[in-house]
């Protein structure tokens, strides 16, 4: 067999209390691209930042083209021509495309030493014609879409020579569509021959793109499968150690009256005259590509945007929502789509996150009751399944799955009846995934109804009992969950 | 789901809590006392920790409002002007032929320190305005209207009723009023911040006003309260050192937003917000005031202390940032 491009021997790495790997070993060739799968906590990104420079391993070794390479920073890492692209990212939006190219490197005139900006953006043009990138060089990079910017950060990343690429859910914020260009990308790459590593939670993905899959568990690895030889349910079973029952829960629930309407909800030029309603034990699923409208709708119905016209019925009565605390008054509840940015405070303990949007009804009159908010918390831990040392720990030391939990716990706390659930399960593992599910249809069961937005499709289909397509802001297709198939949906989003 | 909880890797419990730090300084002043004691007989006498103690209370009543507003992400460093004004103001109308009478002085005064905050409290969360500039304008506009009012001279004030409030001490428990104003606002504001929902929301908007948004926090509302309550606790304090002083002047109180600032932060609050505590912010105006009595008792100068002082801030910050970003 063929040298390795890059091999991790036999890595450990403990932090206090924890050992988070045990004896990781993967190897990397080049013109392949690696999955590097697992649940939350599993051991990927301390194994990543290992790789990086970020943090030094315990024991074990690491190799390129076969020679020992000792990584003190990420600056060394870098210098060998691995590239790292974050799900968060890390662009700098101030300034034009070019410059976020050439940072720290940008050409210059000769004598005076001042920046060529002629040569710089003709520079800049190449290198986005190669990636395929219809972009001008000038823009500001603020003024760009989510995709465009990872796309930029890609171009950066291998700009400079690279030959080893990394990249951890680099599709979490992105669309089916602009999932399949950056694909492109990648295939691109491994032609050229870079050694690609994919981390991600998103299984069909994994199928799609990577050769082969190394799956950790608990800090170890549980093994590497060729792609084409391994199937969903026996990747999923090594992931979590068990095999799950059923990944979509689905239940048939019985209809009960409408719980709330939607009459020509409008914003100018964004959204125009959305219809619908939502009954009691349904989950309606609105789909549509970025920028259709879908996430105003929820945004809008939950006060967060102002809207233009339009009228929400809750429970037969009209309601006036100009806030988030209207909507709540009314028994909206919601959930961001973005758990960092608008679901909890990471500073914070565990127990104040659960309680956050219902603090004016923890105890009487102006006092916080505390023990009363320490029995709220714990009965939400026990039911939604949060791992946590305890209630007091702050949010931020769990992980992603279990944040998740605390934002919909935090949800259920505040008693609503009508969910708008904006990508509930956005970057979080398949048990936590399935554990968000089971929630979703115990609401149902008792009388809840559920607006849900998701871009995955596997997730729209199975979980939604009516789907509304979204495009250019206006609701251009409805199917029944009988009804609907992936194509039906994606070719409504055109129309 | 039916299995058992069990502790995923990466899951710590992390409970270096406020409390801890606050220990920690209370242990720091209790040492500072100890070595000033026994470097200077007149240290720890009553007199001394009486007026000592009397001088804290002046900036320590602002240090506490403020202490709530730095923890929403806020600042407000129109304290010291809106002090200034405050006693020029009450000068002012006490020097008018008529007096305003000197019961009609406190609303006076506590209004103006709320037209204050009030007007602060407008720009930053209606029009969104940074709260550094915001207040830093604000400041100047007060302490420019204080030299204005006073054409730029002291104006003598021997008036009973701020004569009472920063002059007067209780007979037979001996303390004087400032310290027992002190004493409850304290306590009223550790109850608010730690004990009611109000208290909550401050730390749920400081730590994520995004988040705290859609939660249904009315995160301007609360905002705009606690500027409010800043300007009322200024203009307070500024009639504390009117009636100590005898005197309403522009210069009141000048730079004392470093003092009230150090404090807080050497209390633990973060400078980002979501982070600090009033019993913090009691230890850090403590541990200031012993530190410029003690030193002030073994011969050093104020200006000399004050060198040391702007030192110590940048230390203290430092290590709270060192602390927070201790990784592995």
């Amino acid at each position: 067999m063929e040298q390795p491009l890059l091999e991790m021997r036999n890595i450990s790495k403990q932090f206090p209390g924890v050992q988070a790997l045990k004896d990781v070993s993967i190897d990397l060739h080049a013109g392949e691209v690696l999955g590097l799968v697992g649940e939350n906590g599993a051991g990927k990104s301390t194994l990543i930042k290992i790789l990086a420079g970020d943090y030094r391993a315990d024991a074990g070794d690491i190799l390129i083209n076969g020679r020992k390479v000792y990584f003190r920073s990420p600056s060394d890492a870098a210098e060998m021509g691995i590239r790292f692209i974050y799900q968060e990212l890390i662009t700098l939006d101030t300034l034009t495309v070019t410059e976020n190219l050439f940072v720290g490197r940008m050409p210059r005139r000769k004598g005076l030493g001042t920046i060529d900006w002629k040569a710089a953006n003709e520079g800049a043009r190449q290198v986005l014609q190669r990636m395929n990138i219809d972009i001008d060089p000038r823009t500001v990079v603020g003024d760009l879409t989510v995709h465009q910017k990872q796309v930029l950060e890609i171009a950066k990343a291998i700009n400079k020579k690279a030959t080893i690429l990394v990249m951890d859910e680099p599709t979490a914020a992105l669309g089916e569509e602009d999932t399949q260009s950056l694909f492109r990308i990648i295939t691109g790459l491994k032609e050229q021959g870079v050694g690609v590593i994919h981390i991600s939670h998103r299984l069909k993905e994994v199928f799609e793109i990577t050769d082969r899959v190394t799956v950790l568990r608990d800090g170890q690895k549980i093994g590497t499968v060729k792609t084409a030889d391994a199937d969903m349910t026996q990747l999923i079973s090594m992931m979590v150690g068990r095999e799950l029952a059923e990944f979509y829960p689905k239940r048939d629930l019985p209809l009960g009256n409408t719980l709330m309407e939607v009459k020509d909800l409008t914003i100018d030029g964004i959204i125009d005259r959305i219809s619908f309603s939502v009954r009691t034990g349904e989950i309606v699923g609105l789909f549509g590509l970025l920028g259709s409208g879908r996430m105003n709708v929820l945004r809008a119905l939950y006060g967060l945007d102002d809207t233009s016209g339009g009228q929400i019925i809750v429970n037969g009565t009209p309601v006036l929502i100009s806030g988030p605390s209207d909507a709540l008054s009314n028994g909206i509840g919601y959930m961001p789509i973005d758990r960092k940015l608008e679901g909890l405070a990471l500073t914070l303990p565990v127990s104040s996150n659960i309680t956050m949007a219902n603090i004016d009804h923890i105890g009487g009159g102006f006092v916080l009751n505390r023990r009363l908010e320490r029995q709220r918390a714990e009965k939400w831990v026990e039911d939604v399944s949060i791992r946590t040392p305890d209630i007091g720990t702050d949010a931020n030391s769990l992980s992603g799955g279990n944040q998740q939990k605390i934002v919909l716990a935090k949800l259920l706390e505040t008693g609503s009846k009508m969910f708008l659930m904006n990508e509930p399960t956005r970057g979080i593992d398949v048990g936590a995934k399935v554990d968000i599910y089971r929630m979703m249809e115990n609401l149902c069961e008792a009388g809840a109804g559920i607006v849900m937005i998701s871009s995955e499709l596997p997730e729209m289909l199975s979980m939604a009992d009516r789907i509304l397509v979204i495009a250019g802001g206006r609701v251009s297709a409805e199917f029944s969950r009988q009804e609907a198939t992936q194509e039906k949906l994606l070719h409504a989003t055109t129309l | 789901m039916a299995d058992t909880l069990h502790i995923e890797p990466g899951l710590t419990p992390k409970r270096r809590g406020r409390a801890s730090t606050t220990l920690i300084l209370f242990g720091v002043l209790a040492v500072m006392v100890a070595v000033f004691s026994s470097l200077s007989k007149d240290f720890y006498s009553f007199q001394n920790i009486s007026t000592m103690l009397t001088n804290v209370s002046f900036s320590g009543i602002v240090a506490g409002t403020l202490t709530l507003v730095m923890i929403t992400g806020g600042l407000d460093i129109s304290i010291g002007g809106n002090i200034a004004l405050t006693s020029c103001l009450v000068a002012y109308l006490f020097n008018l032929t008529p007096p305003v009478p000197g019961w009609a002085l406190v609303p006076i005064a506590l209004a103006l320190g709320a037209a204050i905050g009030a007007f602060n409290g407008f720009f930053i969360t209606r029009l969104d305005l940074n709260p550094i500039i915001t207040t830093l304008g604000t400041m100047a506009v007060a302490r420019g209207l204080g030299y204005v009012l006073t054409k730029a001279r002291s104006i003598l004030i021997m008036e009973d009723v701020t004569g009472f409030i920063g002059r007067t001490v209780v007979p037979g428990i001996q303390i004087p009023i400032p310290l027992i104003l002190f004493a409850v606002i304290f306590t009223m504001l550790f109850f608010l911040l730690s004990r009611s929902k109000f208290g909550r929301k401050v730390y749920v908007i400081g730590a994520n006003p995004a988040a705290a948004r859609v939660s249904g926090i009315k995160v301007k509302r609360v905002k705009f309260i606690l500027y409010l309550m800043s300007g009322i606790a200024a203009s307070l304090s500024g009639l504390i050192l009117t009636g100590q002083t005898a005197v309403g002047m522009p210069q009141h109180a000048n730079g004392m937003e470093l003092d009230v600032i150090t404090a807080i932060l050497l209390g633990g609050t973060a400078l980002a917000g979501g982070k600090g505590s009033i019993l913090g912010t009691l230890a850090g105006v403590l541990i200031l005031g012993v530190l410029y009595n003690g030193f002030t008792m073994i011969g050093f100068r104020y200006v000399h202390i004050r060198v040391f002082q702007g030192v110590l801030l940048i230390l203290i910050v430092a290590l709270y940032e060192l602390r927070d970003r201790k990784k592995y």
